[in-house]
């Protein structure tokens, strides 16, 4: 109910695009997490949040469908997810980009399982490698990159496909502060020239709020979902929502949601 | 420019001619039965040419060098990415591996001999057993080294099995598996010989044994020489390779 209102609110009305229900998964003995129910709307943007070693990549792992989850299940659009989709494309925390290909070819490569004719790769190529801002660097390879222009160049790959569900794993987690605020501005301003569903995962708090339509945190062991924080800055979201007196609210308030968390964990391991 | 190219390179030729020279002193001052200067075996290995004799045997020689060695790296190469992919299959098959890269091929030759008789197939897998071991050792190594995060990637993006090996599995081993090749280039030489040796007689093995028993040691080093070359060329050019197919590594 509450989440159906906070899509109305967000002015995403219609079926929501990715459907999580009583979402459980174990590593064995060891319950990661359990009861995850959300959803994400058409254009949404949702953040998750939590400490480290509370199941949010996991988690993620599952909605691609890399990772089998054990209860529950997942909806992409009509789609019961049970192995990586089409219309799904993810951002890695490592980038995980190939060495051995160059820029054009890493963009391509998404295109290229996904069956597409080659003149179709020929004119997409270019232009999202022009939309994350590497044109002139279409034969570089990974390497010869910095660690912010590695991962727009893994954006471009995950953005070709032209997916609409978009799935980040701490995508700026890598990369040094700078480059980190640079590429936030950048994924929001292309999130406006395309926007898609996405699940958004940090440890980041500011980014967490500054992205987020709504932020998930994620609490306890095994977590389940601990708060479901609406996000309600204005949009588009741009360098002045940093200065937005609500932002500081909405940061501290996510903030006193996870600390209270970390305290608790730290007892948790004392004991 | 011209000066520093020759300081770099000097000390390379210096050891050469000294080595030559040698050479050329010892097999001057010892019996011509046992060894012969420099400019004898240059001057034997130019009247083999000559006869054609030489040139036959050689190719005879490449012929089965190339058969067993080509066969190593066609079984070689797909069984360690294979062997890596799918776990119960290396933990089956890779003790069997480590003994046979263990053992002294040579030691094989009479059990193969008595096998498969004197024909051109039973040299080909005494080639092949010589080389073939290291070629399958250094693609399972490099293979199980792929960062498990770029298997992910390829699941992520609905990779087929197929477009897995050819797009990660090939391009990330083949500089690793290139290692091993370079390996296999000089035991597929020693193979080479062995079976000339050892199984029906040819080719340069053959030139060798022959000259060996007429006491032309002049005959001997100039094949020895031949084939000592070939691998050191050989070696350089699989380096070469290695290093074209490494270009994405830092």
């Amino acid at each position: 109910m509450n989440q159906q209102q906070t899509a109305a609110k967000a002015g995403h009305d219609g079926e929501p695009r990715i459907r999580v229900r009583g979402l459980g998964k174990h590593y064995g003995a060891l319950e990661v997490f359990k009861n995850i129910d959300f959803d994400v709307g058409k254009r949404e943007i949702v953040a998750i949040v939590g400490p480290s070693g509370c199941g949010k990549t996991t988690l993620l792992r599952c909605i691609d469908g890399l990772l089998p989850h054990d209860t529950g299940e997942i909806l992409v659009g009509d789609t019961r997810v049970t192995e990586p989709i089409a219309g799904v494309a993810m951002v890695f925390q490592h980038f995980g980009l190939f060495p051995w290909k160059t820029v054009s070819e890493n963009v391509a490569y998404g295109l290229r399982m996904a069956g597409a004719p080659k003149a179709e790769i020929a004119r997409k190529v270019p232009e999202f490698i022009k939309l994350v801002g590497l044109a002139g660097f279409e034969n570089a390879f990974p390497y010869q990159m910095s660690g912010g222009m590695q991962q727009r160049c893994g954006l471009a790959r995950a953005l070709a496909v032209e997916p609409n569900v978009l799935l980040m794993d701490e995508p700026f987690a890598a990369v040094d502060a700078q480059t980190r605020e640079i590429l936030q501005f950048e994924l929001l301003r292309i999130w406006q020239e395309r926007p898609t569903a996405m699940v958004f995962v940090t440890h980041s708090i500011e980014e967490a709020v500054l992205l987020g339509h709504r932020v998930i945190v994620l609490k306890g062991r095994p977590s389940s979902i601990h708060e479901t924080i609406v996000i309600d800055l204005p949009e588009p979201r741009t360098r002045e929502t940093l200065q937005h007196p609500r932002f500081a609210v909405l940061r501290e308030r996510v903030w006193s949601t996870l600390m209270a968390e970390a305290r608790e964990a730290e007892f948790v391991l004392e004991r | 420019m011209l000066n520093t190219a020759l300081r770099r390179h000097a000390p390379f030729w210096i050891s050469i001619a000294a080595g030559i020279a040698i050479w050329e002193i010892a097999g001057r001052s010892t019996s011509q039965a046992f060894m012969v200067p420099f400019s004898v075996t240059i001057k034997a290995l130019w009247q083999l040419l000559l006869t054609g004799e030489f040139i036959r045997q050689f190719f005879d020689s490449a012929e089965l060098f190339l058969t067993g060695f080509m066969l190593s790296l066609a079984v070689g190469m797909p069984l360690g990415m294979l062997l890596a992919r799918v776990r119960v299959l290396r933990i089956g098959v890779e003790p069997y591996i480590m003994i046979l890269y263990a053992t002294p091929m040579v030691a094989l030759i009479p059990f193969i001999l008595s096998m498969m008789g004197f024909g051109f197939a039973p040299k080909v897998l005494v080639v092949f057993l010589f080389a073939v071991f290291p070629v399958i050792y250094n693609t399972v190594e490099g293979a199980r080294s792929i960062k498990p995060e770029l298997i992910e990637v390829a699941q992520s993006f609905r990779s087929s099995e197929w477009a897995l090996w050819r797009d990660v599995m090939v391009p990330y081993t083949l500089p690793y598996a290139m290692t091993g090749v370079r390996q296999a280039i000089g035991r597929a030489l020693v193979g080479m010989i062995a079976a000339e040796f050892f199984l029906s007689s040819t080719g340069l093995g053959q030139l060798i044994m022959t000259a060996s028993q007429n006491f032309d040691t002049a005959g001997v080093f100039a094949s020895v020489l031949v084939i000592a070359l070939i691998g050191v060329a050989l070696m350089r050019a699989g380096l070469v390779i290695e290093q074209h197919f490494a270009r994405w590594r830092q």
